[in-house]
């Protein structure tokens, strides 16, 4: 974390500097189906936060050498526009990209039955259009759209979701200044129905009872923002088009 | 990723391409509809996402302080990139930057910089010192065939709305950056034998070379680009400009109106 002190997170009304309570989330808003190219696709925008996810496949794997007897295997990139950040982004794989997809893919392949489809490929491109702390998050919780957009089978949906704490004070959903100069920050891959947790980094400070009162607002959170990833598959297919 | 060479395609297109016909009913100098919105990506100074048919592209423009090039000491610098990201098709693989996006890349700069839309001078702050450099930054997000347009109409537009962030930069306060001009890029690719307008991603696949260019607020040619295997006459290329003369007026109206004026 970023470090802590001089900077005032909550304000004299109990209130955080956007106005957000302690347990709110930003506002989320999920579309389905919106890259023609693709098999799947969803973007979702989470407070200013923008992610699109494109799934292709399940395709033949290849290399060679990343083929499983047993299953597939899902190819993961996470990537970040050039002009997704306040300062301009290098175009190109980092090693902070590498270890959010290599962990996001770790979590997909926890819920997508990869079984059903041996030495095959599902390649999964999230691409971070605008960032305000939460991008991986709002990246898997945009993946597992488009997976089920894409129709591949898996045991339940995944939402991301983060929690942390700032000023002392366990909050939901950091925004840019509270994961800039906050205490702590704990992103977590939830699996609505099973109440399973398939994605989990936590960087900063907590207590057990902080980190069990983050858990709780995680869980929260993840009911509603499920809500709107089912609403928006329905909505993709009700229409009657494609 | 290995193009399977779709014989049948090519054969079903040039068969259309007898009666003038094309896939998807277009006449053949039509364009797909266009939708263009700006100042839609937080963070970014100036922002734009072209919809073309299937073809989806955002362009995102950054500011960079820098020291100016020692040949160059009151001029600023202007840089435009394309990325064909893995999530815009099935063909494209991750790695680093394809001959294909170097090559989209640099022709929708050439035509942004040759129009002398941005006055290099403008971007100095101190002489030797200190100046702006201009990033754009375009993402293909869905190839859905004519990308080079998408991008090229994505940059500029992009441009035309962007912010210069003095203020973040601690160089006195933000300012709307001066353009004078709008270049606006068409292309053409031989499908069935003759030229068409707009390819569509099957006449892409099914057809030959292409040609692309940019014209500015005067009609004049800024960029020229000639890509894939073939060749065309010059009575060809007299034809494709009138045609280009006309889609890069109205591609530039549509600009202005997306800016309310």
């Amino acid at each position: 974390m970023g470090g802590y002190g001089d900077v005032q997170l909550l304000r004299d009304d109990g209130l955080r500097l956007d106005g957000r309570k302690i347990d709110e989330m930003r506002p989320v808003a999920i579309e389905a189906g919106v890259l023609p190219a693709a098999d799947g696709s969803a973007m979702v925008t989470h407070g200013l936060n923008v992610a699109v996810a494109a799934v292709y496949g399940p395709m033949e794997a290849h290399p060679r050498k990343i083929q499983r007897q047993d299953r597939a295997v899902i190819d993961v990139r996470y990537n970040m526009a050039p002009f997704s950040t306040s300062d301009r982004i290098r175009p190109g794989y980092n090693r902070r990209s590498r270890e959010i997809s290599k962990v996001t893919a770790e979590a997909l392949e926890s819920v997508v039955l990869v079984e059903r489809y041996p030495r095959s490929k599902i390649r999964v491109e999230i691409e971070i259009l605008a960032a305000e702390a939460g991008t991986r998050c709002v990246g898997i919780t945009a993946a597992a759209v488009a997976l089920a957009d894409a129709g591949i089978p898996m045991r339940d949906l995944i939402v991301g979701v983060a929690s942390g704490k700032v000023e002392d004070t366990v909050v939901l959903d950091l925004d840019k200044a509270e994961d800039n100069y906050g205490q702590a920050d704990l992103p977590v891959g939830i699996l609505p129905n099973t109440g399973e947790i398939a994605f989990l980094q936590m960087d900063g400070d907590l207590s057990p009872d902080e980190f069990n009162l983050a858990m709780e607002y995680n869980f929260k959170a993840a009911a509603e923002i499920h809500e709107i990833m089912v609403d928006a598959l329905k909505r993709r297919y009700e229409g009657g088009e494609n | 990723m290995v193009e399977l060479v779709p014989t049948l395609l090519r054969q079903e297109l040039a068969r259309l391409a007898e009666d003038d016909l094309r896939l998807d009913g277009r006449g053949r100098w039509e364009g797909r509809e266009v939708t263009l919105e700006t100042d839609c990506l937080y963070n970014a100074e100036g922002s734009a996402k072209v919809v073309m048919g299937d073809t989806i592209v955002y362009a995102g423009v950054k500011f960079e302080l820098r020291t100016p090039w020692p040949d160059r000491p009151a001029q600023g610098s202007l840089m435009c990139g394309a990325e064909l990201r893995p999530v815009a098709h099935r063909k494209y693989e991750p790695g680093p930057p394809s001959p294909q996006s170097i090559e989209l890349g640099r022709v929708v700069d050439r035509g942004i910089r040759e129009s002398g839309c941005i006055d290099m001078e403008s971007l100095c702050i101190v002489p030797g010192e200190k100046v702006w450099g201009v990033m754009i930054d375009i993402h293909v997000l869905s190839d859905g065939g004519n990308i080079f347009d998408a991008c090229g109409l994505a940059a500029i537009a992009a441009l035309r709305t962007a912010v210069v962030p003095a203020k973040r930069f601690d160089v006195g306060e933000d300012y709307t950056l001066k353009v004078n001009g709008t270049p606006i890029m068409s292309s053409f690719t031989r499908v069935g034998g003759r030229y068409i307008y707009d390819p569509s991603e099957e006449e892409e696949l099914g057809g030959d070379e292409r040609i692309h260019i940019t014209l500015g607020d005067e009609g004049h040619l800024h960029s020229l680009q000639k890509g894939l295997r073939g060749v065309f006459t010059p009575a060809e290329f007299a034809e494709i400009f009138e045609v280009a003369h006309l889609r890069c007026t109205e591609l530039r109206k549509l600009v202005a109106n997306q800016e309310g004026n």
